[in-house]
């Protein structure tokens, strides 16, 4: 295996970030186990952007609260009324596969799109499965309680980095998702999303503080800059919680992303010819992955456009009305934008929630949470597109043929990004963790 | 025991004579232990008697050692796939009714047991999402077996039923790397007793320090440290307690006159000799200063007042400054904030300006009960059994925003005793013995409490009048039965319906041998100034969460009650330990501990103090508005009635929004959007470019660079600069040809140290 040891990076007084870790002392108002997570995780600490790296880049669409694939990618036209839904099937540019109508755009850029129509895990409530499907592990069962493993996410920040200078490797538009199961864990807080914080369909969309305040010079902030390294002495062996880390490792970032243009540019949506705009739809997730776009460009290396919210027990056709134009616009736009600009083979572009929702409509004309076959979407990257991975049953329900796993979606977009799958990071017990052991990549899509 | 005085990073002034002295008692002074050996005695067992199988004490459990009743299987409220137990099998006539009734009984078939489906799911023969929990060959597949094939009996009323756990042994001193069995003893009403080891479930609070296996053996890890294994049969819990010193010390074996020392140092000192963790050196005055103030006050001191303290030579000058710590108004303004944080006194709402006048009384009113020093079980009774209109009695408007039975329950049993009781709303409280009826009997005791009048057209309606209804029920959610108004453990008050329950609550909780009220105080404070709770979380008592010095919180608690609930008293008690005036430093014994006070845990300056810490560095006052007009000029951000007053910068930094009496919705934690505030927000450029602020003050000053940077470093970092660093900053000043740009930045540079951003 592939032991990720942190490079002897010299921090700013000269002593070795590794060094003082392993001098170390704790901090209050953490438990032992975090203070072990933290410093587990920062043994192996790289600066986030420690040298600019090559490599692909992920956008995801999160469907927060769980999508129907029954209306969307995994159509069953055949069915009785009660399995088929309200949705009409309609073919696409790959023939043979057909799509809910409300995704009539991306029926159009399918040769890109492939979808894994058998994803199965064994939880069906919101928290554990988000946790599941984010993390590859069940976890925790109550949405208040505190993630376990690292979110796809963070593993993405902390192994590949961010690919452009000064950019935040991991974003999350407009922010994380509300369970907490987006973040790094015990991979260090580093490696937690940086979080846009405000819709980038507002009219005056801004991220706060991107922007230096008037008066403010480059040569100010270089001269601040210069001082606080000499005075910045504090001794970093009286915590080893990773609060003395984390507070080193931001500020440092944070000089960077005001000094330089590059991150403000990156956030600035303004800079995109207004007919651009309006193919990925003036609505938030049409400007979102728009935005999206603009972040991996500039070399962030997961963008995770968080949807709103799909749990659609009742009325469902009224939910799916206001969710899935959007979506479709926005997602087919994307593909069609990084193809056009030849990016299409450097991002994954994916979609996925925490489960999908019952084949069967229940008596609210909605339809429940389903774990046992949902479908989850993959374009870009140099994946195959235009593929049908796994069946679901011939009215849904169960997997037909070829179970995915959370773990293998997440193998497969880690071997798709280059990031090796003998990768391990020592968790809050000490414990060596394999970051998809023993999910197994979807050889059908590579 | 011998203590390395490793030199702190910056220069230090000597370590003054109290704390030397009590420093040297410390060392020489001998404590024993917790040497109590295991206690490991055969547990009587009646073996020869082979009882028939009964649902109560042996299916049940079972179910729970298996995990089938578990929170993410069958245990959770919706079941799994069709079929629900109880969790963690606290209604087992539930569980009964699940096994036997349901499912058209096909879950049990006692004409041939083992192909009744609970066996064969649980054994795997028939695909199970749970898996395979149970092997054919085991003797819990008999149990089941048994009992299935007897007909699977219903537990009677005079099925004798579980009275307690015996464990042995309870406590214990472990070697590191080394195991301990546990023996758990089942006592049944009807005198009977087994031993139920191999039934029990484990859990380590800590298993970092040592972990626990499904048959109750306990390995410690090479971490030294303290830890409980929580122990559950049935509906009964247990606690192991055990302690892992290190290794390599020799534990309490020095000899000296413990009677020097104040009980608090004595207890801190037998908690290290516990563990061989010897503390770190005293810290020197200048940390001492700046760590009094800011804990006590919420303010820098002074580069004026650091002077003075630094050539101060009395021998208790660091008694002497918390005593006039106390007595400053900032004290009553930074402790009111923290209280209004626990009170919930919350302004978001449907209109800030009909919610400001209630935040703003509410929150003078805690102020001035603060700064009045009134007695703890007076501020707290006063706030509990308040009635009338909360314009006329402020602390009826703690009723503001704790307004449903749910807020009533938890916020008491949280802020007031310290306990976490929320699991017990839907279910028996899985780690202690909290149940149902302990919730809505605790319910019952507010169940009078009406409002009228007011403002209501709000989320949050403010202005109304609180009075006691004629009538008012609870009921237990399951029994449907009328709960009578009873504190937690019981038993019911004995009221008459002229008598207000809050009013017997408030007797039962301020009264001196209640084991939460005090208690609970002592260790918030004490978590306050030291950074972490003797019970951590602060709020989470419970017999599986022990304390980590029992001894230390109940002399704590003791001298409290004593004092008359006394804040400042317990206050200058914790400020004045050996513990609280330790250098954060750590030696090799030390440093991987959290759980002893034997140095000073550092921690980030919450939001409000480091704003206005920022805002006094450079004497430029924060403006908030918000609501009706603005806030008068002067208002510091811990004086600010409610958090609905919008500030980026408080947000960031961890500003709660008060929606819960927990002090954990504050937090502390590093993030990239606090460094961005920094460095470049609007607020602190204005600060610093300000006309009548330090910058533009020192650029007018004729005072040579060199006084004017030790200025600048008492200021910010409460110490004067070392020689290099007065040098760097002297070079740095002659440099720029512009004197305010120079002194903004270097300001800027030592505001955004972490040494500036920490109290150390």
């Amino acid at each position: 295996m592939l032991r990720v040891f942190g490079s002897q990076y010299q921090n700013c007084d000269g002593l070795s970030r590794r060094n003082f870790l392993e001098l170390g002392a704790p901090l209050l108002g953490l438990g032992l186990a975090d203070v072990l997570a933290l410093r587990a995780a920062g043994a192996n600490t790289k600066q986030p952007n420690e040298k600019p790296r090559g490599g692909k880049s992920l956008i995801v669409f999160w469907t927060h609260g769980g999508m129907s694939q029954q209306d969307t990618y995994d159509m069953k036209p055949d069915a009785p009324a009660e399995y088929r839904g309200m949705y009409q099937a309609i073919d696409t540019t790959v023939p043979g596969i057909v799509l809910g109508e409300r995704f009539a755009q991306q029926a159009k850029v399918m040769k890109h799109i492939s979808l894994v129509r058998s994803v199965h895990h064994e939880n069906g409530i919101h928290a554990p499965s988000a946790h599941w499907m984010q993390t590859g592990h069940f976890g925790p069962t109550l949405a208040r309680n505190a993630a376990k493993f690292p979110s796809f996410g963070s593993v993405i920040a902390r192994t590949n980095g961010a690919h452009g200078e000064h950019m935040p490797p991991y974003v999350t538009i407009p922010k994380s998702e509300a369970f907490g199961y987006q973040g790094a864990v015990y991979l260090g807080k580093a490696y937690n999303p940086f979080e846009v914080n405000a819709d980038p369909n507002a009219k005056n969309f801004k991220v706060a503080n991107l922007a230096p305040p008037s008066g403010l010079t480059l040569k100010s902030v270089e001269s601040r800059r210069r001082l606080l390294k000499k005075f910045d002495t504090l001794r970093r062996d009286i915590d080893s919680s990773g609060l003395i880390e984390g507070l080193d490792t931001f500020k440092a970032q944070a000089l960077e992303m005001v000094s330089g243009e590059r991150v403000r540019e990156a956030f600035n949506l303004s800079a995109e010819p207004d007919k651009l705009r309006d193919r990925y739809g003036r609505h938030q997730y049409g400007q979102s992955a728009l935005l999206a776009r603009r972040l991996v460009e500039a070399g962030s290396s997961c963008v995770t456009i968080n949807t709103g919210y799909w749990d659609h027990h009742n009325d469902i056709e009224k939910g799916l009305e206001t969710h899935l134009p959007p979506l479709d616009v926005a997602m087919a736009a994307l593909i069609e934008d990084l193809d056009q600009r030849g990016m299409l083979d450097d991002v994954v572009v994916y979609c996925a929630g925490e489960f999908g929702r019952t084949p069967l409509m229940n008596g609210h004309a909605g339809r429940d949470h389903w774990s046992n076959c949902f479908t989850t979407m993959l374009a870009g990257g140099g994946l195959k597109g235009g593929q049908i991975v796994g069946a679901s049953e011939k009215f849904g329900g169960g997997v037909r043929e070829r179970q995915v796993m959370p773990l293998d979606l997440l193998a497969t977009i880690y071997q798709a990004m280059g990031i090796s799958l003998d990768t391990y990071y020592i968790d809050s017990t000490g414990r060596p963790t394999n970051i998809v052991s023993p999910g197994q990549p979807i050889h059908e899509l590579l | 025991m011998s203590i390395r005085h490793s030199n702190t990073h910056f220069h230090r002034t000597r370590a003054s004579a109290y704390a030397a002295a009590v420093f040297a008692l410390l060392v020489a002074i001998s404590v024993a232990g917790l040497a109590n050996a295991a206690d490991d005695a055969p547990v009587s067992t009646n073996d020869n008697v082979a009882p028939p199988v009964q649902f109560l004490n042996d299916v049940v459990p079972l179910l729970t050692r298996l995990h089938c009743n578990s929170g993410g299987c069958h245990g959770k409220a919706t079941g799994q796939n069709g079929f629900r137990l109880s969790l963690l099998g606290f209604e087992p006539d539930f569980d009964y009714a699940a096994l036997v009734s349901e499912a058209r009984g096909r879950r049990l078939f006692p004409a041939d047991p083992d192909q009744s489906l609970l066996l064969t799911k649980a054994t795997g023969v028939v695909p199970h999402g749970g898996g395979r929990r149970l092997n054919i060959d085991s003797d819990d597949y008999r149990v089941l077996r048994e009992w299935i094939a007897a007909g699977a009996p219903a537990p009677r009323p005079d099925d004798p039923h579980l009275v307690r756990l015996e464990l042995k042994p309870k406590r214990g001193q472990l070697q590191p790397k080394s195991q301990q069995q546990l023996r758990v003893t089942a006592h049944f009403s009807d005198g009977t007793n087994r031993d139920v080891t191999q039934q029990s479930v484990y859990l380590s609070n800590v298993p970092e320090i040592a972990d626990v296996d499904r048959g109750g053996l306990i390995t410690t890890q090479p971490r030294v440290g303290l830890f409980a294994v929580m122990v559950r049969f049935g509906d009964q819990l247990g606690a192991y307690y055990g302690a892992v010193p290190r290794a390599e010390a020799s534990l309490g074996n020095t000899v000296g006159n413990a009677a020097a020392l104040s009980n608090i140092d004595r207890h801190l000192l037998a908690g290290w000799n516990r563990l061989g963790i010897e503390p770190s050196p005293p810290a020197d005055d200048a940390a001492f200063i700046r760590r009094a103030s800011l804990d006590i006050c919420a303010t820098l001191p002074t580069a004026d007042e650091v002077t003075a303290y630094l050539n101060d030579t009395r021998a208790n000058k660091r008694k002497r400054l918390i005593d006039r710590l106390l007595d400053r108004p900032e004290y009553a303004t930074y402790f009111a904030l923290k209280w209004a944080d626990i009170l919930q006194n919350r302004g978001r709402g449907y209109s800030t300006r009909k919610q400001r006048p209630g935040t703003t009384l509410f929150s003078a009113w805690i102020r001035d009960s603060i700064a009045a020093n009134k007695p703890y079980d007076q501020f707290a009774a006063e706030i509990l059994t308040a009635t009338g209109s909360q314009q006329q009695n402020p602390p009826a408007i703690w009723y503001r925003s704790v307004r449903t039975q749910q807020d009533y329950v938890e916020s008491v049993a949280q802020a007031f005793l310290g306990v976490r009781i929320q699991c017990a709303q839907c279910h028996h409280h899985p780690a202690e013995f909290w149940s149902q009826a302990d919730y809505y009997g605790l319910a019952a005791v507010f169940s009078r409490v009406g409002r009228k009048g007011g403002f209501t057209d709000a989320e949050v309606p403010t202005n109304e009048t609180i009075y006691l209804k004629q009538e008012g029920e609870v009921r237990h959610p399951r029994t449907g039965k009328v709960l009578q108004p009873r504190p937690l453990g019981g038993p019911d008050f004995d009221l008459s319906p002229y008598d207000d329950p809050r009013q017997a609550f408030a007797r039962w909780m301020t009264a001196p041998d209640n084991r939460f009220f005090a208690r609970t105080m002592a260790n918030r404070l004490w978590g306050h100034f030291m950074g972490r709770g003797i019970i951590h979380p602060i709020d989470d008592a419970r017999s599986t969460n022990p304390p980590s010095n029992p001894e230390l919180l109940d002399e704590l608690a003791r001298e409290f009650v004593k004092s008359r609930y006394d804040i400042k008293h317990l206050i200058r008690l914790i400020t004045t330990s050996s513990a609280y005036g330790l250098s954060s430093v750590p030696n090799e014994t030390n440093k991987d501990d959290l759980q002893n006070f034997a140095r000073f845990y550092p921690r980030r300056l919450s939001a409000e103090v480091l704003l206005d810490g920022i805002s006094q560095v450079l004497e430029v006052p924060t403006q908030f508005s918000g609501g009706p007009g603005v806030f008068p000029p002067g208002t510091r951000a811990i004086g600010l009635p409610d958090e609905n007053v919008p500030m980026n910068f408080l947000d960031v930094f961890g500003r709660p929004a008060r929606t819960s009496a927990c002090e954990c919705e504050r937090s502390d934690a590093p993030a990239l959007a606090q460094a961005l505030e920094l460095v470049n927000s609007t607020e602190i450029q204005k600060k610093l470019t300000a006309k009548d602020g330090t910058v533009a003050r020192l650029a007018a000053s004729k005072k040579a660079p060199a006084e004017i940077v030790r200025e600048i470093f008492l200021s910010t970092l409460a110490r004067p600069p070392s020689p290099e660093e007065k040098a760097t900053a002297v070079e740095f000043v002659n440099s720029e040809s512009d004197r305010s740009e120079a002194y903004r930045s270097l300001l800027w540079s030592l505001l955004a140290t972490n040494e500036f951003l920490l109290n150390h």
